[in-house]
């Protein structure tokens, strides 16, 4: 239905946006909502994700479902809450600061380009007070860009290129917040003019260090109170107490706290965008490997993409722990030895087992087994897996091992088949016979 | 000031303790201001990732066990061109932030070295001690290892039989006088190291 009024706007797999050639993300805000105050048929977008690119508004729900998109292309007029509301004076005294926008559309009332009437669109920023102000600059700027004029066809999406460049965008953008936290704003911007000076001042560390421990000491109480505070609340029903959470944690991370990630929240925004991000980004690498990568390989994969701007190896932990609260087709799995993995929810260890049972039955493994490269070779995934598959064969009682000179060999499992009040029993047809035909075979 | 924290290993080594003193970990997540002001988080994860580049390369060789001295000595000679030379702090640094992605990044210490493994591999003490002995000549004897550390001559093999499995070490049957030689890349000197140029 709400197709009717607004342009659809793709998103992945995993809940982000499809971004289209050269477009990019420019600013990202939580809790915002949709109206149209000419149009009694609107539907509601209430609390979604903003994306402000060069070419275009986005509009997600929190259900990351369908998305909207607005074309800045659509976009005649821009009015900032400040300028003469149309509506009474009540509204204006809203705390909810709106940022009004005048787009064109077809007869019917759909936004489109170029359309014969126009519409007034609100967007109704529910979250904090100070993300008006650079939000319509953000806005502004994109909408002066005209980044669609300069392209050629507005058309396919970029991929994973896409997505990483769209991603390095948003990281980069602050989540300023209020209260203490909007002073401690204004001191990282004194910090950042003074850059230059700095050069001096850190010749002596010691006055850095105590404004730094300042900060520190105050991001702790916030951290604590965010702490209990959890732990008072029953369920994060109010929309506008998530966000803040989720800002606050963002901004205790940007100092060098880590982001508390309990049951009730999901963490910092960035964390929950990079996990959506990667959720897309690995989809290639795993194909590609057969199911199932490294969680080091990956690592390494995604940061010679992203160039600058690097993720941590937290950051990376965070972001595939947090796959378990959305729903994403990729998982993390972590063997007995330590290693982790990423594999995609429809890999069957079965699929692999019977592949690694038919390998290990075939005449010369079994007289003298299979190492971990010749599993690699065959089955077509890296050694390191190949590993782990077949010590997860062993603890399956598929394979036993056989430590040698020679090195580390697996054989299939015979001691099912013998029965012990008869050792020498061998029965016509089944593995201990193949095998017995395989020895002899040999000499 | 970027610049500074790229090029001067003893401003980074300074930073961190300061950080550490204040509480901070200005590592934790490259959305940090830290990162962002001053580029510290790229700096290490980028390390990290020829780190693990590095390590892949040498474990054919080294069964996955390199001398920290050998690993920033192969890092330096891949950053020549941007002029960041890298301090053993450093790489001590970006091995700790890879720890926590499993597949057993670490660095341990065996006599007076530092070697970094990068496979799930456990050694216990037993190994450490016959690595520690190999430093010497690059190579043991399960005579010297008996000998040296008075062990029964089936805990000196089973020893050393492991160590052989994982990929660690290498046999030669080659000496006149009979007797086999356990050689251990991962300790051996540098001068004898055959793969660097082609890092």
């Amino acid at each position: 239905m709400a197709g009717k009024w607004l342009p659809a706007a793709e998103l992945t797999g995993s809940g982000r946006p499809v971004l289209h050639t050269g477009e990019v993300e420019c600013s990202l805000l939580s809790s915002v909502d949709l109206e149209c105050e000419e149009n009694p048929n609107f539907p509601l977008f209430k609390s979604g994700l903003l994306i402000v690119t060069t070419h275009r508004l986005l509009w997600i729900p929190a259900s990351s479902t369908a998305a909207f998109a607005i074309p800045l292309a659509a976009v005649s007029h821009i009015f900032s809450s400040s300028s003469s509301a149309k509506k009474s004076m009540i509204k204006t005294m809203f705390a909810s600061p709106r940022v009004r926008i005048q787009v064109s559309a077809t007869p019917e009332g759909r936004v489109e380009e170029g359309g014969s009437r126009s519409v007034v669109i609100t967007l109704v920023l529910r979250g904090k007070s100070d993300q008006s102000d650079s939000f319509s600059g953000k806005l502004w700027e994109a909408w002066r860009g005209r980044a669609w004029e300069s392209a050629g066809d507005s058309g396919s999406s970029s991929g994973v290129g896409g997505g990483v460049g769209g991603g390095g965008g948003v990281m980069s953008v602050r989540m300023p917040v209020v209260g203490v936290s909007g002073i401690l704003r204004k001191e990282q911007e004194m910090w950042e003019s003074t850059d230059k000076s700095l050069q001096d001042a850190f010749q002596d560390l010691n006055a850095l260090m105590s404004k730094a421990k300042e900060m520190v000491m105050l991001a702790e109480k916030m951290r604590l109170k965010l702490l209990s505070g959890s732990n008072n609340q029953a369920s994060a029903a109010n929309d506008e107490e998530m966000g803040s959470k989720e800002e606050m944690q963002d901004w205790l991370l940007s100092v060098g706290i880590a982001s508390p990630v309990t049951k009730e929240s999901a963490g910092a925004l960035y964390h929950q965008q990079l996990s959506r991000q990667l959720a897309d980004f690995v989809k290639v690498p795993i194909e590609r490997a057969g199911g199932m990568v490294n969680l080091i390989d990956i690592y390494c994969l995604f940061n010679r993409a992203r160039g600058t701007e690097l993720i941590s190896p937290e950051d990376l932990l965070q972001a595939c722990s947090l796959w378990e609260k959305f729903d994403v087709p990729v998982m993390l799995r972590k063997f007995d030895s330590g290693v982790m993995v990423i594999q995609s929810k429809s890999y069957r260890d079965e699929e692999v087992l019977l592949r690694i049972k038919s390998l290990v039955l075939k005449p010369d493994a079994l007289r003298t087994g299979i190492s971990a490269s010749d599993a690699a070779i065959t089955l077509g995934i890296a050694p390191a897996m190949a590993k782990e598959h077949l010590l997860t064969a062993e603890t399956k009682g598929l394979l036993c091992r056989d430590v040698s000179p020679d090195g580390f060999r697996f054989y299939v499992n015979l001691f099912q088949e013998i029965v012990l009040d008869d050792l020498f029993l061998v029965k016509d047809h089944g593995t201990y016979s193949a095998w017995v035909s395989a020895a002899v075979a040999s000499r | 000031m970027q610049n500074d924290i790229r090029k001067n290993p003893a401003f980074r080594s300074q930073f961190h303790e300061m950080c550490a003193k204040v509480g901070v970990d200005p590592l934790a997540s490259n959305k940090g201001f830290w990162a962002e002001l001053l580029g510290i988080g790229d700096f290490y994860y980028e390390l990290g990732v020829q780190i693990v580049d590095i390590c892949l390369a040498t474990r054919p060789h080294n069964g996955g066990l390199i001398k920290l001295e050998e690993l920033c000595k192969l890092l330096n000679q891949r950053r020549k061109s941007a002029r960041e030379a890298v301090s053993e702090d450093d790489c001590l640094r970006a091995i700790s932030k890879l720890k926590v992605l499993g597949s057993g990044f670490e660095v341990i210490s065996v006599g007076k070295r530092k070697l970094v493994r990068s496979v799930p591999t456990e050694l216990n003490k037993d190994h450490n001690e016959i690595l520690e002995l190999a430093q010497a000549q690059g190579f043991v004897t399960v005579e010297e290892v008996e000998k040296r550390l008075s062990w029964s001559s089936g805990r000196a093999t089973d020893a050393l039989e492991t160590l052989l499995d994982e990929g660690l070490a290498m046999i030669d049957d080659g000496h006149r006088d009979g007797k086999r030689r356990y050689w251990f890349p991962c300790v051996s000197s540098i001068s004898s190291y055959v793969g660097a140029e082609t890092l």
